[in-house]
């Protein structure tokens, strides 16, 4: 049996902890008690891939920048593995963020560093295939695969980005044995590690700074240029003069992540929002930012991702080891690129809380299914949307108190595409030896055969909320391109209606990626804040 | 039934779903049941009305996974409280609307199937209303479901004990120096 509880993690330095000794400037917001006011060239509202590439490339030209972060600053210190605590302090609403009818859970990051953090290293080029067609529906310019390959080879190189080069985990060789089995492509994933452990706790937080995530790369090397961050402090809206942006009021969150009262005015000529999808919007719409076709918070996309568990004979520790090393894209764009939605295929690391909310149930035979996670491998299918009339993706809205919360109800389109991707991964696992099968959907049992489980799938109602769904990768809200009729946001990050302000993050993506978002970030936003400091520095 | 037609009925449902539990929450508001004192003694977010409603549902819903470690639904109503720390105080206000629309008999009926409160059901009747709740075709009953059921297995699942417990060894050692 797998065993790493009693494995020491020590001796690892805390880059922070050595940072702040030396003199970075770092601001908790939660210690804020009177008003103050702060200026710089470039204030970034996000520390996430977008806002931390962006804020080492502008630190490096010399241009003072400040970091607002909503999120608390976590570091290596403080990731002790411990699931339901890295739930509380490193993902939006503790890990409980939805759409608005619960079809749909969410998790993404919210701590300095954003989505990084907590991501589970996967690091792919963004395919040909939607930078045309983002060229082609929507305008979006000077991006085809060829002008963004230097800009991604650039990450690559600084985030040590390289495919895996040791054995898969069990539960990723799953996907191995199913494809080779049935004849189905599949490859190994680049990841962003530097002497990685393959200890499996990506989602908690790297407790041994291997993961190359903005924590230990990009931030540490803006906050040694000068960067000034204050965390644990949400930007609540712009500063709006006329058409142009002046600076950002900032809201301090104490431990609770309630407004202290205080105001932080931040002042700066050039304003970027890297809050990522969802919160890039809901600031926009907080601020009240001029949108005359209303198209701020439209066409969020998801990955809408569906899984399925199979159970297995031998042991799989699907919490242990590298959570994602293996993918097929088999299915991606079987149907091309804007007809029926195609899916990537990949495997989820599986730890207790985040197995027991997925696995559902009640009682009894929600206790017997759990007791089975050691032999528990669980696959994934991250639909693309937005590829489709079908498709235009979610709505962002603001509750009462300015939050945000995603609208974005299953349709039949998306439902057809979670019934064909159980299909895929049931004869998925049966090809690799699967025992029984159990599709992510709230009706349906283990099957025991590849027959069974395809007359079950094929019998049950594929209805929202019931079909089991979730997403790690926010997309979309302040869509990119010349097409004003859809787009807010120009090609080079620019916003079209405010003169001053830039949206440089995931958020800019007209539709879905097809494949883990965080290279296509790091990516489009070297390139966009490189130009940006070009500007700036003429 | 065919898809669609599931569908269609499904949309007619949910809307009719989305209807009953503003009016309800309206009416619980009108009513007081709504009445917000404050957390309950030794929670940090639930009510005292919350605790009284849930936790004999979260005993039902645990069930073994409570008793095979020696805890009671009163650990995994506690624990269900902790995970509401890292929730945004929106994320609770919505979870606290549907809390409050099921103080009343009739939305318990419309959600559950069952006007009897959890806690005036025995276990049997627990099973059977989860059992009838778990499948309806009611759009507002499978958020409902969904919505206060999923929170609770997380909650409980990733106190270290209870995770144990699954057979998952648990994480290696951080030593901060």
């Amino acid at each position: 049996m797998q065993d790493l509880s009693s494995l020491p993690i020590k001796g690892i330095n805390d880059p922070w902890k050595t940072g702040i000794k030396n003199g970075w400037d770092v601001i908790d917001g939660r210690t804020v008690s009177a008003d103050r006011t702060l200026e710089a060239d470039v204030a970034i509202i996000g520390t996430g891939a977008g806002g931390a590439v962006s804020a080492e490339i502008l630190t490096q030209r010399g241009l003072k920048v400040i970091l607002i972060e909503a999120g608390k600053l976590m570091s290596s210190d403080d990731f002790t593995l411990n699931e339901g605590q890295a739930y509380r302090d490193l993902y939006q609403e503790g890990a409980m963020r939805a759409t608005k009818d619960a079809g749909m859970t969410i998790l993404q990051g919210r701590t300095v560093g954003g989505t990084t953090v907590v991501n589970w290293t996967s690091s792919f080029r963004t395919p040909s295939e939607t930078l045309q067609y983002w060229r082609d529906t929507f305008g979006v310019e000077s991006q085809s695969r060829s002008e963004l390959d230097p800009w991604f080879q650039k990450m690559e190189a600084r985030l040590n980005i390289s495919k895996w080069i040791m054995p898969p985990n069990a539960n990723n060789d799953v996907l191995k044995k199913g494809c080779d089995a049935l004849g189905w492509e599949w490859a190994v994933i680049p990841r962003n590690v530097e002497g990685c452990w393959n200890i499996g706790y990506c989602g908690m937080g790297c407790p041994t700074n291997a993961k190359q995530s903005m924590l230990v790369t990009t931030l540490p090397s803006a906050m040694n240029h000068g960067a000034t961050l204050i965390h644990s402090a949400q930007a609540h809206r712009l500063l709006i003069d006329g058409d142009t942006v002046t600076g950002v009021e900032v809201r301090p969150l104490n431990n609770d992540k309630v407004p202290t009262g205080a105001t932080v005015t931040v002042k700066a000529k050039t304003v970027i929002a890297s809050g990522g999808g969802i919160q890039s919007p809901a600031l926009l719409m907080r601020s009240e930012a001029p949108d005359p076709q209303g198209r701020v918070g439209k066409r969020t996309f998801l990955h809408p991702t569906t899984f399925t568990f199979g159970i297995y004979d031998q042991e799989v520790a699907p919490y242990y080891g590298a959570p994602q090393s293996l993918y097929s894209d088999e299915f991606v764009f079987k149907h091309g690129v804007d007809g029926p939605a195609g899916y990537k295929l990949e495997m989820m690391p599986m730890h207790p809380g985040l197995t027991g909310a997925l696995m559902g149930g009640y009682g009894g035979d929600a206790r017997h299914e759990i007791e089975r996670l050691p032999n528990l491998a669980s696959s994934i299918a991250l639909i693309r949307d937005g590829f489709h009339a079908d498709n235009p993706g979610g709505t962002v809205e603001l509750r009462d108190n300015g939050e945000p919360v995603l609208d974005y109800p299953m349709n039949d389109y998306l439902l057809d595409a979670a019934k064909r991707t159980h299909l895929t991964m049931a004869e998925m696992h049966f090809a690799a030896g699967a025992k029984e099968i159990r599709p992510s959907h709230a009706h349906a049992g283990y099957y025991k055969s590849w027959q069974e489980a395809r007359d079950a799938i094929n019998s049950l109602a594929y209805d929202p909320v019931i079909t089991g769904v979730g997403s790690a990768h926010v997309m979309g809200g302040c869509a990119m391109g010349q097409d004003e009729s859809q787009c807010v946001v120009n090609s080079d990050g620019s916003y079209k209606y405010l003169n001053g302000l830039y949206v440089i993050d995931g958020s800019v993506f007209p539709t879905s990626l097809g494949v883990n978002p965080q290279l296509t970030i790091y990516g489009m936003s070297a390139r966009n804040a490189t130009a940006l400091a070009d500007r700036l520095k003429a | 039934m065919d898809q669609g037609l599931n569908r269609r009925s499904f949309l007619k449902l949910g809307a009719a779903g989305s209807a009953f539990l503003a009016a309800g929450s309206s009416l619980t508001l009108l009513t007081g049941c709504a009445s917000n004192d404050g957390p309950a003694a030794g929670y940090r977010h639930f009510r005292q009305q919350d605790v009284d409603l849930l936790t004999p549902l979260v005993g039902a819903v645990l069930g073994k996974a409570l008793t095979d470690v020696g805890a009671t639904a009163e650990d995994g109503m506690k624990a269900y409280d902790d995970l509401l720390e890292g929730a945004m105080p929106g994320t609770r206000a919505t979870l606290f609307q549907i809390l409050d629309l099921m103080q009343l008999g009739a939305a318990r009926w419309f959600i559950t199937g069952t006007w009897a409160s959890f806690a005036e059901q025995s276990e049997d009747e627990l099973q059977q209303t989860l059992a009838h709740w778990s499948t309806s075709e009611r759009g507002l009953s499978r958020m409902a479901f969904k919505g206060l059921t999923q929170p609770m297995f997380m909650a409980w699942y990733v106190k270290p004990e209870a995770a144990r417990s699954t057979g998952y060894p648990g994480p290696p050692q951080k030593i901060v120096a």
